[in-house]
């Protein structure tokens, strides 16, 4: 197991496993586990090609040290799980790619308004004592893991739920694997299992969408016919709609049915479809009614998107 | 099997081959992948130019073709049935535009040039994601719907049944013949409408392919061209039409009143009714309304005086479905109502009367006997005439109605025929008469002993108030200068304007209509078409017109319709459908409401959309919005479509 | 016309996504008129502006396209209804996020035509291939 630009949140949906985590240990040698355990990467690189039966990666791919290790896994494993959303389409993380890569290291370094000695954005090489130290360096962009090495499986979510988990690690550890590809999980959108399906009605047009705060909402009928923005519809099911039982929306975390698809603009055509007033005032009206649009529909999908992010050096 | 795409250049006479250098774009083309095949050819339409392609296809075992050459919207059939003819599927061709998008638009050789090879390059990108399609027919129905007794319908509904088709004729109120049958007579000569209309309407009624049901509505319609269902909701009339023989014995008997809307409300009616002498069918109805009866079981006097047992208060609405090929639409019109023009007569209504209600007075079977006076039996001594009241003005209706003119110089020749004496004063802006007959109303007028023509600046400038005993209109001359009259007697003509029920209808038919609640054409080539195929739109319902041309648009809609549903004949779905694949379908639903011709259909056991191909028109709309990738539209799919964006793009 | 061949002078893409009844028939009819107006244009027929999905939008920046318009019927008389009012929705929606991408919204247009609408046709165009040549190349970014 190995996190690249990670919050942490996938290493915790191992550990959920709970007691299956006996079994896992009963069935796997763990060899390499960063945040675990203490392994240096010279032991992996010395370990044969193909020695590793999986390796799990999750996080995104911010800087050229991440590069290098996940490539030297890819070439130790049989098989490469992309763990989660960042790792499956860029995740939270991703949501980096609005900005250029001088805008977020000036944020980072001097214009946080929790800095109180903003200095210059320190550089990656450095001397110390006469020798030269090197960190890795920032990538322009964050990408999900399969922009840099090739992937077989992936498990979507932020996090994972731990069912889907166990049920990907031991379909690996039992060899009952599915189609290379495979993103684990239901093969259609969250709608399809949701609960509060069949309380959406075949005819809905919306004014405006809602937020959270402004209204008090019902807990048995869907989020869209009550104005509220779920992107549902545009989401891979899978995740046993977790958040809808918690009376959350869907934001999104299990990506879209196609790895190659562009999640926040499946979801925009949909959003944009239950518009009904088409004057310009009243599409002025209901697109502003959805706070942060770009963040929302692309809070777990912007690296993986068509575009990847922003484009360098436009206006 | 990899695919052998040929490409051909037309030359296109000298059209092409003039602006663009042939041979480069014949010779990019060929390097471009999957090419096996480049040429180029004078005139690729020709008889020699789809027979090359033929041929060809069988040597050169071609699997799809490329033509740079004109429009698709020119020759895309032409080719298409020569890809037929060869034994490819037709939808195997894709073509690249580089007359209309490159040779005609840019003088520039070289410009036009590399543009066109792009279009060729795109144009070989996307073809390759092009699959076959079956083209599928289904039989259709040949029975036909129409929608309104008036005129329109009345002669749509004779064309179709004397061509030994059924025809269910719907008519909202309880007799036929619409508007004409309210009136006297008729421009440009004067005829007797009831002479003129009474045969029509009686072969209607009488005709064994003909099914009227008066008092009805539709309520829903699915389907399309060739096969509608149509709901529709026929009211209890509370008479037995069989037994009832119009003799009017209940009538006499009966003690409740309401205004009669057959009169323009200038008079009153019994709750049970009949709507004129000699309305057809010549039953009499009851009002439940105004009925005692149904007003906590007071009255059944009725009951009790009718000779026949025609009487059946127990009667209920009644809901009947029919399966028809088309549907004609002939709902006829209504008017603008003079009380939208401002400062127009207020307190002095009495007097003031429109069209519709002057023809009554007019009709011999009207509220006064066909005799022209005053609501309190007084003759007039001095009536105006009023033209374009609401029309041709920005501010309500811009149309001209057309038939203003006319009726309103043949009103004013009925009133001098009746009233020798009578000034009369025709308030016009500009006289709108077209046609071979109708000036001829103007030179009658103008010879008449009392006649006074008053053109104004525009009907808007007018105002009426009241004066002594008399209407004062005010205006503004031709010179603009303010002027006024006092009259006793004011008829307006004001704008027609599509049917009350026209919102409606519009929305349960599915058919566009404008702001004045006329029904459109899809162009003014199709002149009886509505914007949904197989729902013909004849008469008043879609622009004003007289009664000769109202009848004209019905027959016109019938010979559409036999034109096209003949028994035993197959109707072509559409090929390029939308489609759903069921592994994907989350049952979102969000394509379901966007669809406007009801093709997606929803199972809510099975959570999953799919596409009824018989309405489906392949526009694509669904496929845009599926959040799941689950909708594709057949022949413009995103492979496709991103194949050719891309081949666009490639430098 | 010469103007265009201007040496050096950047050159807009423009893709277009026109709708078959009105669009694709009003850039025939300015063909047929022989009216010149820039070669900038590469059109992409689709049956309805309802067809266009965002995505062939973002596929078209991201291979290279300076713009996209996209041009259906006039919004009263989609030969579908109201396919063009879909396609007006989703536009105008996916025009709001493109500063976030990067992206001048100058670079999406939409226009609605009628077959007949040949001078508005010229205008649009013109004016688009003048706006781009100002605004420059879309941006470009190096994804690994």
């Amino acid at each position: 197991m190995f996190w690249c630009a990670s919050c942490g949140g996938c290493e915790e949906s191992i550990l959920d496993l709970s007691e299956h985590l006996f079994t896992l240990r009963e069935k796997a040698e763990i060899v390499f586990w960063p945040m675990a355990m203490d392994t240096k990467y010279d032991a992996v690189k010395a370990l044969p090609d193909k020695d590793l039966t999986v390796t799990l990666i999750n996080g995104a791919i911010r800087n050229n040290e991440q590069v290098e290790i996940v490539r030297m896994l890819r070439e130790k494993s049989k098989i490469i799980v992309a763990h989660g959303s960042c790792a499956h389409q860029g995740g939270v993380i991703g949501l980096a790619n609005f900005f250029s890569s001088s805008a977020l290291l000036d944020r980072a370094y001097k214009d946080m308004p929790t800095i109180t000695d903003p200095g210059d954005v320190p550089s990656n090489t450095s001397k110390l004592n006469g020798t030269r130290l090197e960190l890795p360096a920032m990538r322009r962009s964050i990408v999900p893991l399969n922009k840099v090495i090739s992937v077989d499986y992936y498990l979507p979510g932020c996090p994972p739920s731990p069912e889907l988990v166990k049920d990907a690690l031991f379909a690996v550890l039992s060899n009952d694997l599915p189609e290379l590809g495979t993103v684990f999980g239901e093969t259609k959108a969250l709608c399809h299992t949701c609960p509060r399906l069949s309380s959406k009605p075949e005819k809905l047009k919306l004014t405006t969408f809602k937020r959270l705060h402004e209204v008090e909402w019902d807990a048995n009928t869907c989020f869209l016919t009550q104005g509220l923005v779920c992107l549902g519809p545009a989401t891979r099911g899978g995740c046993a709609a977790r958040c809808i039982g918690a009376n959350m929306p869907c934001r999104g975390c299990f990506g879209p049915l196609d790895t190659d698809a562009d999640q926040g603009l499946n979801a925009l055509s949909m959003l944009a479809a239950l518009l009904e007033d088409t004057t310009p005032e009243g599409l002025d009206r209901g697109i502003k009614s959805i706070p942060d649009a770009p963040g929302l529909l692309y809070r777990f999908g912007l690296a993986a998107s068509i575009l990847g992010g922003r484009f360098q050096g436009g206006k | 099997m990899s695919a052998r795409i040929g490409v051909y250049v037309c030359e296109c006479g000298p059209n092409i081959k003039d602006a663009l250098d042939i041979s480069r774009v014949t010779e990019a083309a060929s390097h471009v992948k999957g090419v096996v095949l480049a040429k180029t050819f004078p005139l690729l339409c020709a008889k020699e130019g789809r027979d090359l392609i033929k041929e060809d296809i069988h040597t050169g075992a071609l699997t799809h073709v490329v033509l740079a050459a004109c429009s698709p919207k020119e020759h895309e059939k032409t080719f298409q049935e020569a890809l037929h003819d060869a034994g490819l599927n037709p939808y195997l061709l894709q073509m690249a535009n580089i007359r209309e998008q490159c040779a005609w638009i840019c003088k520039d050789k070289k410009t036009a040039t590399e543009k066109a090879i792009s279009l060729v390059r795109a144009a070989v990108s996307r073809i390759v994601h092009h699959a076959p399609l079956v083209e599928e027919e289904i039989e259709c129905q040949t029975d036909v719907l129409v929608l309104g007794a008036g005129v329109a319908g009345i002669s749509a509904a004779l064309t179709l049944a004397q061509s030994d088709r059924n025809v269910y004729l719907i008519e909202k109120s309880p007799c036929i013949g619409g508007h004409a049958a309210l009136y006297e007579d008729l421009f440009p000569g004067g005829t007797c409408a009831a002479c003129l209309l009474e045969p029509m309407l009686d072969e209607v009624l009488h005709h064994d392919q003909i099914d009227v049901l008066t008092l009805s509505e539709v309520t829903n319609v699915l389907g399309q061209w060739g096969h509608f269902s149509v709901q529709v909701r026929k009211k209890a009339r509370f008479i037995d039409e069989d037994a009832c023989i119009g003799c009017r014995t209940c009538i006499e008997a009966c003690p409740s009143e309401a205004p009669n809307e057959f009169n323009q409300f200038m008079d009153n009616r019994k709750a049970v009714y009949i709507p004129y002498e000699g309305a057809l069918p010549h039953v009499a109805s009851i009002d439940k309304n105004a009925c005692l009866y149904f007003r906590e079981n007071a009255c059944s006097a009725c009951k009790a005086a009718c000779p026949f047992e025609a009487i059946d208060f127990d009667q209920q609405d009644e809901a009947r479905t029919f399966h028809v090929g088309a549907i004609v639409v002939a709902v006829g019109f209504s008017l603008f109502s003079p009380e939208e023009l401002n400062g127009s007569a207020s307190g002095t209504t009495k007097n003031i009367f429109t069209a519709l209600e002057f023809e009554r007075i007019l009709n011999s079977n009207g509220p006064t006997a066909g005799n022209i006076q005053l609501p309190d039996g007084t003759l007039p001594q001095r009536i105006a005439f009023i033209h374009c009241v609401g029309s041709r003005s920005e501010k309500h209706h811009t149309h001209c109605s057309g038939i203003c003119c006319p009726y309103l110089l043949k009103f004013a020749l009925m009133a001098h025929h009746q009233l020798p004496d009578v000034a009369i004063e025709q308030i016009y802006t500009d006289f709108c008469l077209p046609g071979i007959e109708s000036q001829k109303l103007l030179f009658q007028a103008r010879k008449l002993p009392h006649f006074t023509p008053r053109q104004v600046t525009s009907a808007e400038t007018l105002a009426l108030s009241t004066k002594d005993h008399g209407i004062k209109i005010s205006y503004n001359d031709s010179q603009n200068r303010p002027a006024s009259i006092v009259v006793d007697m004011v008829v307006m003509g004001p704008a027609m304007v599509g049917a009350a029920d026209a919102e409606r209808l519009s929305e349960i038919l599915h058919i566009s209509r404008d702001k004045h609640r006329f029904f459109k054409k899809p162009d003014f080539l199709e002149p009886v078409s509505s914007t949904r195929k197989g729902i013909f739109i004849a008469g008043c319902c879609q622009e004003p017109q007289n009664v000769s041309q109202s009848i004209v648009q019905g027959q016109a809609a019938a010979g559409r319709i036999l034109q096209h549903l003949v028994p035993g004949r197959m109707l072509p779905l559409t090929t390029t459908a939308a489609k759903v694949d069921e592994n994907r379908c989350s049952g979102c639903k969000t394509c379901v409401d966007i669809c406007e011709f009801g093709a997606i259909e929803y199972d809510n056991n099975a959570k999953q959309a799919s596409v009824n191909k018989m309405l489906c028109q392949g526009c694509g709309t669904c496929a845009a919005a599926c959040p799941s990738g689950a909708m594709t539209a057949d022949h413009f799919t995103d492979n496709g479509i991103f194949s050719e964006t891309i081949g666009l793009l490639e430098k | 016309m010469t103007e265009f061949l201007s040496t050096n002078r950047f050159e807009p893409s423009i893709i277009g996504f026109l709708c078959h009844w009105c669009a694709y028939e009003c850039a025939d009819a300015v063909g047929r008129s022989r009216s010149q107006y820039p070669a900038n244009l590469h059109i992409v027929r689709v049956m309805c502006s309802g067809r266009v999905a965002p995505h062939f939008i973002m596929n078209a920046f991201k291979e290279g396209a300076d713009g996209v318009i996209v041009m259906g019927c006039p919004m009263d008389s989609c030969h579908y209804r109201s396919g063009n009012a879909q396609a007006l929705k989703r536009m105008t929606l996916l025009r709001s996020l493109l500063p976030a991408f990067g992206i001048d919204t100058e670079r999406l247009q939409f226009a609605w035509v009628g077959a007949g609408d040949t001078k508005e046709f010229i205008h649009r165009i013109s004016s688009m291939v003048g706006a781009l040549r100002a605004l420059g190349p879309v941006g470009r970014r190096a994804v690994p």
